[in-house]
């Protein structure tokens, strides 16, 4: 049964994720990562000075606990009113992912930014955010109401999936470079020290390189998702195509402008968040692919057609 | 995709992310503080060496700092505040570690006495400071708002500590020799200092007008390194000299922009 409060709700926390992304985007990118040096208190206190890099870091911390909470209600709600046992669990995998993200959080300060706790805190959090879409789509009236389901022959199930897995990698490439600090490796754009391919003579060059080159085949793969999403007659999967390939585009512009702008903090921290919404909606079209579409009839084997004729 | 099935997929997709992401090099774990050797007492001297740090170079404009992200500190520069990292006066440089390179022997026992890293004004007191391998080193909070003190060493053990309070004193030390040693705090970016460590004590930093002193020296022939945080290692410049016992000896270098 629909319950249109629960599933506002799941809705809320998901945007609430995406805000927390920015939020500890603008961590990174303002350089405030040490800005509060011990946790989980800060200063000793639970509310220090909103003030320099604390605000920031401070302030990514109440925006945590905020989406903490938030997931802890769900979790119990969905727990009491949830008929299907998968969906309930979903909701504490939700928690519990939560709160691995805010002991990650935590490490990372005490251990003073080791690079792979970063680059795990800045991935999980990516995968938290497809949960809590997870979790809003399946308390929608769409997942909920019954309908007949098309086949799909142009293979969107398929694509979408691979749209997901290409972009996640691609964000994995972007932790990397960000928190091996190899985001101005190469500081020229669209060419790279002045080539189309630099010289390797570092690994930051490397890394940094091959996140511009993954992005297009980013690109092809959400576009061929978008092309597969085309050939459905649901609209509702195309219009979400259309928006998964229109933040992919979106984000070559922001990269770009990450890096002409000498990694500038907002425009860093879109290029992040941003990489989450393409993220968020590879997702959605991946699991509204699954669920309103059907796999393809299998065609008649050849000897059959043979007798037929 | 039947519901039951998702949270199996969900989170088999977290456990993918734990091994996906634990890329990247780690930092390297604090050195241990090894037991360091019963020195030799290296000779005592009496004689010197001083002279004259010149900037050869446009020294570049004063940076406005914006100070508006902590009202405390914008109350404390009305006028605001400039950052002028190469401090230039008649010619002379400012907070230019002078140091014997070369020329030294025997081991040299860290005084007990700590140095001083003082937070006033929302800047670091003084720029430039030097200090020898286990010596203390004292860090105080003069101003009425928090810091962070977190120097980023490479061959010594790192650290970042709090002091929310006016006049907190918090003692650090640093075991091993290391050139350089950049000091900032994370809640005011603009803040930003320089340590350098040694195993001797012949050093000086000179004062705002390029000039330096460096006491105690045995006789003998020295090379002696002049370093400038802002310029870095690269542009250090070294002189020769010899020092006489009870003599003051005079060494003039000039650092490139």
């Amino acid at each position: 049964m629909f319950d249109g409060w629960r599933h506002r709700f799941a809705l809320l926390t998901a945007g609430a994720t995406l805000f927390l992304i920015f939020a500890g985007g603008m961590v990174t990118s303002t350089g405030s990562g040490l800005a509060v040096p011990d946790w989980p208190l800060s200063y000793g206190m639970l509310m220090p000075p909103m003030v320099g890099g604390i605000f920031y870091e401070h302030g990514h911390r109440l925006v945590a606990t905020t989406v903490g909470v938030f997931t802890l209600v769900l979790a119990v709600w969905t727990t009491r009113r949830e008929a299907r046992s998968g969906v309930r669990r979903l909701a504490w995998v939700a928690l519990l992912a939560v709160v691995a993200q805010g002991v990650l959080g935590g490490l990372t300060v005490i251990l003073l930014l080791p690079t792979p706790i970063s680059v795990s805190h800045a991935c999980l959090a990516q995968a938290v955010f497809c949960v809590m879409i997870a979790l809003a789509y399946s308390t929608s009236r769409e997942w909920l109401r019954a309908e007949a389901r098309e086949s799909d022959a142009a293979g969107l199930r398929r694509a979408s999936t691979l749209a997901v897995a290409a972009v996640y990698l691609q964000l994995v490439l972007g932790a990397l470079m960000r928190h091996l600090h190899a985001g101005l490796a190469i500081p020229d754009f669209p060419l790279a020290l002045g080539r189309l391919v630099p010289p390797f003579d570092s690994q930051g060059v490397a890394l940094h390189f091959s996140h511009r080159v993954f992005a297009l085949l980013v690109l092809a793969a959400v576009g061929w998702a978008w092309v597969c999403a085309r050939s459905t007659a649901d609209v509702r999967l195309r219009r979400n195509a259309t928006l998964a390939l229109g933040l992919t585009l979106l984000q070559v512009v922001l990269g770009a402008s990450a890096v002409l702008s000498a990694r500038a903090a907002l425009p860093t921290t879109l290029h992040v968040v941003n990489g989450a919404a393409v993220l968020g909606a590879c997702f959605l079209l991946a699991l509204r692919a699954f669920h309103l579409l059907q796999a393809p009839a299998p065609s008649a084997p050849r000897s059959a057609v043979l007798r037929a004729a | 995709m039947p519901m039951k099935s998702l949270p199996q997929v969900v989170v088999a997709s977290l456990a993918l992310t734990f091994a996906a992401c634990g890329g990247g090099d780690s930092q390297p774990a604090a050195p241990p503080v090894t037991q360091a050797q019963a020195p030799m007492a290296a000779a005592a001297g009496n004689g010197s060496v001083s002279g004259t740090i010149s900037f050869g170079g446009v020294a570049p404009a004063a940076e406005k700092v914006k100070l508006s992200a902590d009202p405390k500190c914008a109350a404390m520069h009305k006028d605001g505040l400039e950052r002028q990292q190469i401090k230039v006066t008649d010619g002379g440089l400012a907070d230019v570690l002078v140091l014997v390179k070369t020329g030294l022997s025997g081991n040299y026992t860290a005084p007990a006495e700590p140095v001083l890293l003082d937070q006033k004004g929302c800047d670091y007191t003084p720029h430039m400071l030097a200090m020898m391998a286990g010596q203390k080193l004292k860090i105080r909070n003069s101003d009425d708002t928090l810091h962070n003190i977190h120097p980023r060493p490479k061959d010594n053990a790192e650290f970042n500590i709090g002091q929310p309070r006016q006049g907190m004193e918090s003692e650090k030390s640093f075991e091993k020799p290391e050139m350089l040693i950049p000091v900032g705090c994370d809640v005011h970016p603009w803040m930003r200092a320089y340590i350098t460590v040694l195993s001797h004590p012949f050093f000086a930093v000179t004062q705002e007008d390029g000039r330096f002193e460096i006491k105690g020296l045995p006789a003998g022939e020295y090379e002696i390194q002049a370093i400038h945080g802002k310029l870095g290692l690269d542009k250090a410049v070294s002189g020769k000299v010899s020092v006489k016992d009870g003599e003051a000896a005079t060494l003039d270098l000039t650092l490139q922009g």
